[in-house]
């Protein structure tokens, strides 16, 4: 019976992977729990993925994982846990663009680890275009009624899930390439965003492609540009921000990653299961119809493209005047 | 005279906090009324409880009498006492190697030796023994599992109330062990260490 | 009829064996975890989602939904026998329901929360039923500046909640309110008075000041006076509740109903109102208002009836909108989309089984909740008559467990101590912690939302009173206040809060 199955996981589960011994070697990994940081509340997007992936990896290890929320600033308070346990394979991290990318230019003097040195970044899992949307009845249909607004009297309002959050410095970065600032309303979190888009008080919001997917394909708002590289499959009638005129490309992204100093042969495992996992048929139909890109990258550029990412956010948080100081 | 010893300290209470809160405050950009910066709503708050607290010390002055129970100089020294020696506990033990300094132990450590050091006065006891025991637990509960905590903190505080009896004590530790296992552990499946590790 | 038929449908869908077999577990799980101090419903769902990966959507959502509503009922019996307050709703259950216990009449105040909340339950399921749709446009009709006037009202008229001295009690909402500043601002991402603590940065933990300053403090007053507990646990006095009390219930009952229906269609916020909102009408309502403070069964009946019902619409923004009202919500979301389906506007016509059967099945859930807590209600009021020495130890570790799962983090452990020291303390100076707790609980929307409506109205106080709702509001709350600064005009000020309700 299926409630048996459930207590049995549970049971699996009741054991602390710390408990066991420590020093399990390379070559039997993995032989205990292996437990998976999400450093967001449940339910977000992010913990949605995360939560299918440690489903996955845990049909192909052979092992429970458990999927683990330790939510808080800026995602930093999980990914300090993680990158304070033992490399030994047994502590696992979802790696983000907010923990390894945003927050440490955000929380600059009080972090507690590097996002670069302080882990071993394993693999990409997936990539999320930022997508700007509107109220139907806004009278936005397109990135130029948008500029035009922006430039008017009354000025654009755009609606983001959070101060510091990817979306809210898209907001920032467009201001300065039409050279007027744009009105930024922070939400606490995407649903009431878009929510309050819906209803119509407040005309714009950037959001990440997932959370806004079914709103579009339900036609509550209108897709007006993504901002990414080229059109994405799932909703090919959405311009990009490029062809629009606006040299505006960030996805939101996140990953696997352990503490520094994980064995070469565990890494390698796990990207290679990581990536088998994300090229399955199911779970590309999956996220596609999120709206989602799967990763398939080495654990080399993995780690290669967060360093890219820190780099790369540093200017854009400075002129947002996100800052915990 | 007609002093409302209660409502005159709840009032000093309360002022000394806004007036901190508000000192703190000054770190923060005010903003205008258009985009108000993080300092705007904090000061409102602080601001109003200041004032709630001053009407709070003006009513004080004329609603009583209503005296607060009197403590006795030990109760106040060992007060005072256990403060100094929590704090000073609290900052030796962030300087210490090992265990003592590691993530919110100093905090725990300082805490449960000003606890300790108050309820050396019986009529201290319900109150700093039971926050004292509650301190315990978090204290040993990652290093040496639920099992050690859930012991230690109920024998320490079992002291807090006379009418305990050793067998009552050792009884009441075997059950809440199977207890909270049976519900955290077996059905909850909470994430908490169980057993010592080593 | 369009409504009876789908109706019929969603019963043939929530009496399946396998859907009625997971909303019992899911009932038995949520009471379970509304009884233990400081494990949630988020996390509990949490940690159960994994389970519904092998079961049908429909299947998994009934489930899920027994645990959040099975905490709302559960909730209550540690807010009634303990004063040990779990969420924001069953704060207002100490009050009066704690009271009840120590009068020898917890038997009654537990079967009145759990025939109020079924009562509630089932017209709340009707109203999702018949009229979701319909009350979503009052969801939608909500903008910032409206919220910050319902807000503003709600704090203004918590004064009410005081036992004593109003100044008091309005100088800890505000207390409450500065509490809730620490922690990262959600317009500038700033962090506020955290002192570099990562912990705070999402603020003071709701669960450690509650049972700091309710649970901990409450253990350490009744060590402190052994007299006073040794009669408590000699009256456990009848369990049923006598004619008279049956009758004093019944308009609580009915108001409570009314008013967490309407308040938890709106999203953050309003299912958190309306318990209180409901104290708050009864204590100026009742015929018997003379008894609150010490033990007054209408404070009971009604706020418990309004948050099981306001528990039940706050579903309406999600299954009509896909928009999750609170955290919970955001759960049940992942779920459904884990599951492959995408709430929203059209999961009505989309996923019929899924909508009607989760309707139907919140009823059935109800009807087990009831049948689950009334004879247990006997085993719970025996739990009194067991020796203090032995029940405070047990209180304190069932406390220190579920404040430390909150976030698997000791510092939540460390943080409940100091509020439990800070709590005595009030408790010794008379100044009352549940006005400060809905400080702590609104202030820091009521920032939210003011600022929110300072930015897009382009810095025009106007706003608040040029849009129709908020203005009425900000009206009530001014009456409410004057009537409140002015004791001698005690008819309008009772019209006043009647019209707050």
């Amino acid at each position: 019976m299926t409630w048996k199955l459930g207590r049995r996981w549970l049971l699996a589960a009741a054991v602390p992977a710390v408990a066991a011994a420590r020093g399990a070697s390379a070559q039997s990994w993995p032989a205990q729990n292996i437990r998976l940081v999400v450093p967001f509340a449940p339910g977000g997007t992010t913990d949605i993925v995360a939560r299918l992936l440690g489903a996955g990896l845990q049909e192909r290890l052979g092992v429970s994982v458990v999927v683990e929320n330790r939510a808080g600033a800026g995602a930093t308070v999980g990914s300090e846990t993680v990158a304070r346990a033992a490399p030994d394979g047994y502590t696992l991290v979802v790696s983000n663009i907010a923990s390894h990318g945003i927050s440490p230019h955000v929380y600059r003097n009080r972090m507690r680890y590097d996002a670069v040195t302080d882990f071993t970044h394993i693999a990409l899992v997936v990539t999320n275009p930022t997508v700007w949307v509107a109220n139907p009845n806004s009278g936005i249909r397109t990135l130029a009624d948008a500029v035009a607004r922006a430039r008017s009297a009354q000025g654009l309002d755009v609606a983001t899930s959070g101060a510091g959050s990817s979306n809210h410095l898209m907001v920032v970065r467009m201001g300065q390439l039409i050279g007027k600032e744009l009105n930024h309303i922070p939400f606490r979190g995407a649903g009431p965003a878009m929510q309050a888009v819906i209803a119509g008080q407040v005309p714009m919001m950037s959001d990440s492609l997932p959370s806004a997917s079914s709103h579009i394909r339900q036609g509550s708002v209108v897709a007006v540009a993504m901002a990414s590289a080229q059109r994405h499959s799932a909703f090919p009638d959405v311009p990009t921000f490029r062809e629009q005129g606006y040299d505006l490309a960030s996805d939101s992204w996140f990953g696997l990653s352990a503490p520094a100093g994980l064995p070469a042969p565990i890494v390698e495992r796990l990207n290679r299961e990581t990536r088998a996992f994300l090229s399955t048929e199911a779970v590309r139909a999956r996220f596609a119809e999120l709206g989602g890109t799967p990763g398939d990258m080495t654990a080399a550029d993995y780690a290669e493209f967060v360093k890219q990412e820190v780099a790369k956010w540093a200017p854009l948080v400075q002129a947002s005047g996100a800052s915990a100081d | 005279m007609k002093l409302n010893a209660k409502d005159l300290i709840s009032a000093g209470l309360l002022m000394s906090f806004a007036a901190v809160a508000l000192w703190l405050n000054l770190d923060h950009t005010l903003g205008s009324a258009r985009r108000m910066g993080p300092g705007y709503m904090p000061m409102l708050a602080f601001w109003i409880l200041m004032g709630l607290g001053g009407i709070t010390l003006v009513l004080g002055l004329f609603n009583g009498p209503d005296p607060i129970e009197t403590w006795t100089p030990s109760e106040v020294w060992f007060l005072i006492g256990g403060a100094a020696a929590g704090t000073v506990a609290g900052l030796a033990a962030a300087r210490m190697p090992g265990f003592a300094s590691v993530g919110w132990n100093p905090l725990g450590i300082g805490l449960f030796v000003g606890c300790m050091v108050a309820s050396i006065v019986p009529s201290w006891r319900p109150l700093f023994l039971v926050s004292g025991a509650f301190t315990l637990f978090g204290i040993v509960l990652e290093p040496l599992g639920l099992m050690v905590a859930i012991s230690i903190s109920v024998i320490l505080s079992s002291f807090a109330d006379k009418t305990h009896t050793p067998l009552g004590v050792a009884g009441l530790v075997v059950f809440l062990c199977v207890l909270c296992w049976a519900v955290f552990i077996y059905e909850l499946d909470i994430r908490v260490p169980v057993w010592p590790q080593f | 009829m369009d409504l009876i038929q789908n109706l019929g449908h969603g019963f043939g869908v929530a009496f399946t064996l396998n859907n009625l077999l997971f909303c019992f577990i899911g009932c038995i799980i949520g009471t379970a975890i509304g009884v233990l101090p400081g494990i949630g419903p988020v996390a509990t769902i949490s940690l159960l989602l994994p389970i519904t990966f092998g079961q049908p959507a429909t299947t998994a959502i009934i489930m899920l939904a027994g645990i959040y509503y099975g905490a709302q009922y559960g909730g209550s019996t540690t807010a009634i026998l303990l004063n040990l307050p779990g969420e924001v709703s069953s704060v207002v259950t100490t009050l009066e329901g704690y009271k009840m216990a120590r009068n020898g009449r917890a038997g009654a105040a537990l079967t009145v929360a759990a025939c109020g909340s079924f009562f509630a339950g089932s017209v709340a399921t009707i109203l999702v039923a018949a009229s979701g749709p319909l009350l979503t446009q009052v969801a939608l009709s909500f903008g910032p500046a409206d919220y910050f006037s319902l807000m503003f009202l709600g704090l203004i008229i918590s004064a009410v909640l005081a036992q004593g001295s109003v100044a008091k009690s309005i100088a800890m909402v505000a207390l409450g309110v500065s509490l809730g500043m620490v922690g990262t601002d959600v317009q500038t991402g700033q962090q506020r008075f955290t002192f570099g603590i990562p912990e705070l940065s999402d603020g003071v933990g709701f669960v450690s000041i509650a049972m700091g300053m309710f649970g901990i403090a409450e253990i350490i007053i009744n060590l402190e006076r052994p007299e006073s507990r040794s009669v408590m646990s000699g009256k456990v006095g009848s369990l049923m509740m006598t004619r008279a009390e049956v009758r004093r219930s019944i308009p609580s009952v009915l108001r409570g109903t009314a008013v967490g229906s309407m308040l938890g269609i709106l999203p953050g916020g309003g299912a958190a109102l309306s318990s209180f909102a409901s104290y708050m009408m009864e204590r100026k309502l009742s015929s018997h208002r003379h008894e609150f403070g010490s033990g007054a069964i209408e404070g009971v009946a009604g706020p418990e009836s309004a948050n099981n019902a306001a528990s039940q619409t706050s579903f309406i923004p999600l299954l009509t909108l896909g928009i999750p009202g609170n955290a919970v919500m955001a759960l049940m979301v992942g779920a459904l989309i884990i599951q492959g389906i995408q709430p929203g506007p059209r999961m009505v016509e989309a996923q019929p089984d899924l909508f009607w059967g989760l309707i139907a099945s919140m009823w059935v859930g109800n009807l087990m909740l009831l049948v689950i807590n009334l004879p247990l209600v006997g085993m719970w009021v025996k739990l009194l008559a067991v020796p203090y020495r032995y029940m405070y130890p047990s209180i304190m570790i069932f406390c220190a467990i579920g404040v430390y799962s909150l976030q698997n983090n000791v510092f939540d452990v460390y943080q409940t101590v100091v509020f439990g020291i800070f709590g005595y303390l009030c408790s010794k100076l008379r100044l009352e912690g549940a006005p400060m707790l809905i400080g702590f609980v609104l202030g820091p929307m009521m920032e939210e939302h003011l600022r929110r409506a300072m930015l897009l109205s382009r810095g025009d106080w106007g706003v608040f009173i040029e849009r129709p709702i908020s203005a009425t509001l900000l009206a009530i709350a001014a009456i409410a206040l004057a009537a409140m600064l002015l004791p001698n005009i005690r008819k309008s000020k009772d019209a006043a809060l009647q019209e707050g309700g």
